[in-house]
């Protein structure tokens, strides 16, 4: 016994352990906490479940956010994609003042930029104003509407998405593309037939990172988006605060839990967990 | 040959980076605005917001707990990330790979769940409404950022420094005062300061359990916008955007001058 604990204390478990130690007592406890009081908070079994799934408004809100975060990682990819192509492909000033832009986006708070939307988008804002100038009259109710939330959290999320893809971008040896050029493919030939390809692990890694932040946001649609079509995080922040349903909120929080650990799970096992931070 | 023409998509590429950085030029603007609520373009400029935001309490003490809660969770994180980054890059061991996932796992699990876990779970510690319970909450979220950053620069580590230290007779606590410490002190410094940002802005969690005195200034930032009148919001989201501006340009910058600049001799 004493030997095997002094083994111990010269092995590396004496370097991980305060933090396995730490992350157990801290983060899986507490995450066990709440699958457990998915099973017993009020009563034992799996009512608190069969009640969301057979509530459609529950489904419903569920099925909404799928589709939101589909949609919102389809927008932003297409929109992130020129953006880290042209600072991979072509660097120089216009590359570096791209990703300087981005960089500075992608740092500044969620908040902060939920807050600029709220500005632009409102009443009083400056898209209203060119609808009314525009002879839009009365001008369409932007702010706390889906289309709001949908398309802040675009913004939110391109960033991301453009760092994401300009990673793999960036490794593409610009050599393939001259050498495509110089056997006489014309450029959107030898774009989707050499970049394109080499680019999916970009498209692949950054869609399911946006994907599963867009499920779990909470911020953004509770203060831009629409009070009837909710988002899965904020109908369990209702049941918290307002409902005081913990075994409600619970049973919501596994499901949102599953669904965004079994994407994760699918695409480490398909691409590799590793080679994201290999 | 076809010559590849860059304009149009360098066109579009640009038209995209300013709608990236639109929010911006709002932002700024809005808070020298004289208007008492949300207006755009403002009516009149002053500087009456900042001023609020520095000196009511109502915002400067959520400021003040949210750089204690950051300070204290860049500590403890590193404080358990560091030594744990060394046994992931130098060592091999039965569970290692287990020890990556829930190393890595926090980075994954909506806020919200975790927001609802530490809710009830340090309600029963009695851990709601403290320092305490944000520093530990945050500490968990923060550890794949650390890790991240760490394993990556211990990778690129020379190990032949160390080697070349003890064979000139160093102690291996003295090696890892005077060499390895010195050169991984630029990561370290990077971590830290992303393990700050990244408490700093968290809102979902701090949503849930912090409380009257110990507000963060994201929860104060999202109260007040749910009150919608509290135009003190747009100071404080300029002060934040400034902060970053400082953080990522600065460093931008001195790179740039220092490549134009002809290589110093060494001599």
């Amino acid at each position: 016994m004493g030997s095997s604990v002094s083994r111990l204390l010269r092995g590396p478990a004496v370097l991980y352990l305060p933090a396995a130690l730490f992350l157990l007592v801290f983060f899986l406890v507490p995450l066990f906490n709440v699958a457990w009081m998915s099973f017993t908070e009020p009563d034992t079994g799996v009512g608190n479940y069969i009640a969301f799934f057979s509530s459609s408004f529950d489904v419903g809100v569920l099925l909404n956010t799928f589709k939101t975060a589909a949609i919102v990682t389809l927008t932003s990819l297409i929109f992130a994609y020129p953006v880290a192509y042209v600072a991979a492909r072509y660097g120089g000033a216009f590359g570096s003042f791209l990703l300087i832009v981005v960089t500075l986006s992608f740092w500044t708070s969620f908040l902060v930029r939920t807050y600029a939307w709220m500005v632009i988008l409102g009443v009083k804002g400056p898209i209203t104003a060119a609808l009314v100038m525009l002879g839009w009259s009365p001008p369409p109710q932007i702010l706390f509407t889906t289309f709001a939330s949908t398309f802040a959290m675009t913004h939110l999320l391109m960033p991301f998405m453009i760092l994401t893809l300009y990673a793999v971008m960036r490794r593409i040896d610009a050599t393939y593309m001259r050498a495509a050029a110089g056997l006489g493919a014309k450029p959107l030939k030898a774009f989707t037939s050499i970049y394109l390809p080499l680019s999916l692990p970009g498209i692949a890694n950054g869609s399911v990172l946006v994907f599963i932040t867009c499920l779990g946001f909470y911020v953004t649609p509770v203060l831009l988006g629409s009070p009837r079509d909710k988002m899965i995080a904020g109908r369990i922040g209702d049941e918290i605060e307002q409902m005081l349903n913990f075994g409600g909120a619970s049973a919501m929080a596994m499901v949102l839990l599953v669904a965004t650990l079994g994407l994760f799970a699918l695409y480490s096992r398909f691409f590799g967990l590793d080679k994201l931070w290999k | 040959m076809y010559s590849e023409k860059t304009f149009p998509i360098k066109l579009v590429a640009g038209l995209i980076a300013l709608f990236i950085a639109a929010p911006m030029f709002i932002v700024i603007p809005m808070s020298f605005s004289t208007a008492p609520s949300l207006e755009f373009p403002p009516p009149g400029y002053w500087l009456g917001y900042y001023q609020r935001f520095f000196t009511d309490r109502n915002w400067t003490l959520p400021l003040f707990n949210s750089i204690v809660i950051g300070l204290g969770t860049t500590v403890l994180t590193l404080a358990l990330a560091a030594p744990a980054a060394f046994a992931l890059v130098r060592h091999d061991f039965r569970g290692k790979a287990l020890l990556n996932l829930v190393l890595m796992m926090p980075l994954v699990v909506p806020h919200i769940v975790m927001a609802l876990a530490y809710y009830s779970y340090f309600g029963a510690l009695r851990l709601v409404q403290s320092y305490t319970g944000l520093i530990l909450a945050h500490t968990c979220l923060s550890m794949p950022v650390a890790i991240l950053i760490l394993t990556a620069a211990l990778k690129t580590f020379d190990r032949n420094l160390e080697r070349a230290a003890a064979n000139l007779g160093s102690r291996p606590l003295t090696t890892f005062r005077l060499v390895t410490l010195p050169v991984l002190k630029p990561a370290f410094l990077v971590a830290g300061l992303f393990v700050f940002i990244h408490s700093f802005d968290e809102t979902v969690i701090a949503l849930f359990i912090s409380g009257r005195d110990t507000t963060t200034l994201p929860r104060q930032m999202f109260n007040s916008f749910l009150m919608q009148a509290d135009p003190v919001l747009s100071a404080a989201s300029s002060v934040l955007f400034t902060a970053v501006l400082i953080a990522v340009a600065v460093p931008a910058v001195m790179r740039a001058m220092r490549r134009r600049r002809p290589t110093p001799g060494r001599a």
